[in-house]
């Protein structure tokens, strides 16, 4: 599933728009070529996941080989003998056949088409790729991949990825869009969303990009109403301008937090300047990304990181950041991760301290960071968080709850999820433990409280927020 | 094959767009080197028509004071630059300061790029660099000079910042009205609450 982003519709015009990804996602009916009985085919587990998520829309397989039933549907063997509407072919048949099966199904007048074969351009197989695309341009398909695992969009019950699905969590419904040029990456993204709570909107895996590409799937997402967040997994564009300007309109809606695989330095051989030996490819590209206020990660963690804190928190620009917490080293280390990462502790106001003051016990010091100290219980949480969420003068919040102590225990994680529905601010857990911890984690992150495992993830994490609702509004 | 813009010509597009470059001028002998520096310290290059690096070459002599100075740097600045005719020799006010870069470049992806660094010859060691694409909106520029590491020694205060905003501004639009694929200015020197572009390089 290695992907480059090799082979594409420079040859000839773009068949497809971002407007084409609507009907992917929202087929009435779907056929699956290369729909198989011998389940070690591609097309066998494809035609099997649309029968587990419980798709509601008609579904026709087609293998040229057999007639009678698959998987108890009718089979056809030719997607021309379906005398049907059908809106999405899914195609998993060896490369070669694909350009003769893409014909099918423009004399069948099928509406779109995921190609999820592999051995195109990846391989060095342009012209075949091109084959594909002049025979997509005749009859007007949009065609996402080849070599791809296609959309998943849980709402539609649309899936074409050819995982098994007893090997990929599934996820819930929810905000978070993930795109990813490389299926290797996509899959395994794709399950860790699911395994860490995230509610999914849409998920594309775009392999190749003969026709549909980048800059049409983020243009897509950006008026996606089910997508909240977008994360996108790039390696290369193709169409540079065009997607700087599709990422500076979609950051004017909504965050984006991206990585970009491939951090190469072929700018610098040609370089005759300072400027160009320092302003090489992937220079350029963040500056793009910045430019454009994309959140960017550095690594597959941070991605999640930061979609996290997307996903569930509130905007804000401020930087002031109150902490609270039931361990004092660990409020030290988190006091130096937010300065490390441009942020700021607040000073709470003189009746935030007063009220404080009232409902702690004498051995806490009312200051910033917070220590309620190891003994602190719900109570406590909750006599913090109520003053110090309504402080003017606190802009965020990072609440370290270490469950390991005698006062923490599942009443304090209600407490938070509790205040974390209530409040207005950005709030961030940093819980750092084993099983016991673990359990506590899952329960806040169902609730939509971001929990972090080290004090330096929260604070980068709270940057980006800050940095992007800066970038919204058009302040530094 | 690449194509660098004469000096002169270079001085006049920058400041056809407002970027200040520093006074210079190209002399024949030592006595016309003299007579431009009026009792003021001053620089002299050797420019060879091929690009080459030139401090390292020995092609620079700074800060010349007296006529002596001024007589041997001359010399010593075409002996140089002998091996690498044809050579002008140029003479420019000297002027101590902070350096910085502004650069511009044709990315292959993305188009044009402009870029703000801290400069000199060190700049690929310390790459204290911001870069956005062209044309930049007041905020890109803004955003540029916050990025930098080196924001508080080349923007210390409000009127410095101002002028870097604006010069790369001036850059940005400087870079997108032309065909330029390579711009180098560096150092660009901060001095007295101005700047002066010293090393000027462009490529068509």
């Amino acid at each position: 599933m290695g992907n480059k982003a090799v082979g594409s519709a420079s040859n000839g015009s773009k068949v497809g728009s971002y407007k084409s990804l609507d009907i992917m996602m929202n087929p009435k009916s779907v056929a699956v070529i290369g729909a198989s009985n011998n389940p070690d085919k591609v097309g066998h587990i494809i035609l099997q996941n649309y029968l587990d998520e419980g798709y509601g829309g008609k579904i026709y397989p087609i293998n040229n080989k057999s007639e009678g039933s698959i998987l108890g549907l009718r089979a056809y063997k030719s997607i021309r003998d379906v005398k049907a509407q059908i809106d999405l072919a899914v195609v998993a048949i060896p490369a070669q056949a694909v350009p003769a099966a893409i014909r099918d199904c423009g004399v069948a007048g099928v509406k779109s088409a995921i190609v999820v074969s592999g051995g195109f351009a990846e391989v060095g197989n342009v012209k075949l790729q091109e084959e594909m695309m002049s025979i997509a341009r005749k009859f007007s398909i949009p065609i996402i991949g080849p070599n791809c695992l296609g959309v998943t969009d849980p709402k539609s019950r649309v899936n074409t990825m050819f995982l098994p699905s007893f090997k990929i969590d599934k996820p819930k419904v929810g905000g978070v869009s993930f795109a990813s040029q490389s299926g290797a990456v996509g899959s395994s993204i794709f399950d860790l969303i699911a395994h860490e709570g995230f509610g999914l909107a849409k998920f594309i895996s775009y392999g190749n990009a003969a026709d549909i590409d980048e800059v049409d799937i983020i243009e897509y997402l950006a008026n996606d109403k089910d997508t909240k967040v977008i994360v996108f997994y790039l390696e290369g564009v193709k169409r540079g301008r065009e997607f700087f300007e599709a990422a500076k309109r979609a950051s004017q809606v909504k965050p984006t937090v991206i990585i970009k695989g491939g951090i190469t330095e072929e700018g610098a051989q040609a370089a005759h300047s300072h400027t160009a030996s320092l302003a090489g490819s992937y220079e350029a590209y963040e500056a793009m990304f910045r430019q454009a206020g994309f959140a960017i990660a550095k690594d597959m963690q941070e991605l999640l990181d930061y979609a996290k804190i997307f996903d569930t928190q509130p905007l804000t620009t401020g930087n002031r950041i109150a902490i609270i917490t039931n361990g004092g080293g660990t409020g030290v280390i988190a006091t130096d991760a937010i300065y490390q990462n441009g942020l700021s502790l607040a000073t709470l106001s003189k009746e935030s301290n007063a009220a404080l003051r009232k409902v702690m016990p004498p051995i806490v010091n009312i200051r910033q960071p917070l220590d309620m100290a190891g003994d602190a219980d719900d109570k406590r949480f909750a006599a913090a968080l109520s003053t110090i969420s309504a402080d003017p003068n606190v802009d965020a919040i990072i609440v370290i709850a270490l469950f390991q102590t005698p006062g923490a225990d599942s009443r304090v994680a209600a407490t938070i999820s509790h205040y974390n529905g209530v409040i207005k601010k950005p709030l961030v857990v940093v819980s750092i433990g084993g099983s016991y911890t673990e359990v506590h984690k899952n329960m806040l992150e169902s609730t939509g409280v971001p929990v972090y495992s080290s004090p330096g993830a929260a604070a980068r994490s709270l940057a980006a927020l800050i940095n992007y609702s800066k970038y919204r509004k058009g302040v530094l | 094959m690449v194509k660098q813009l004469e000096y002169m010509k270079a001085e006049e597009l920058l400041n056809m767009y407002g970027i200040r470059v520093v006074p210079a001028k190209y002399v024949k002998s030592a006595e016309e080197a003299l007579r431009f520096s009026e009792g003021e310290a001053i620089v002299l290059k050797a420019i060879p028509s091929k690009p080459a690096h030139k401090s390292k070459n020995g092609m620079v002599a700074v800060d010349l004071k007296t006529q002596d100075e001024i007589r041997n740097g001359f010399n010593k600045v075409r002996k140089a630059a002998h091996k690498f005719a044809p050579y002008k020799i140029l003479a420019q006010k000297m002027i101590k300061g902070t350096e910085i870069i502004i650069g511009g470049k044709q990315d292959s992806q993305f188009g044009k790029l402009v870029l703000i660094g801290l400069g000199g010859v060190n700049v690929e060691v310390f790459r204290d660099f911001s870069l956005r694409l062209c044309p930049i909106t007041t905020y890109d520029a803004e955003s540029m000079i916050m990025q930098l590491k080196s924001r508080s020694i080349i923007a210390g205060n409000d009127k410095q910042f101002r002028m870097l905003k604006e010069l790369l501004l001036k850059t940005s639009k400087l870079m997108s009205d032309n065909d330029i694929s390579e711009l180098d200015l560096n150092p660009v020197i901060l001095h007295d609450d101005t700047y002066h572009a010293v090393d000027l390089r462009i490529i068509e």
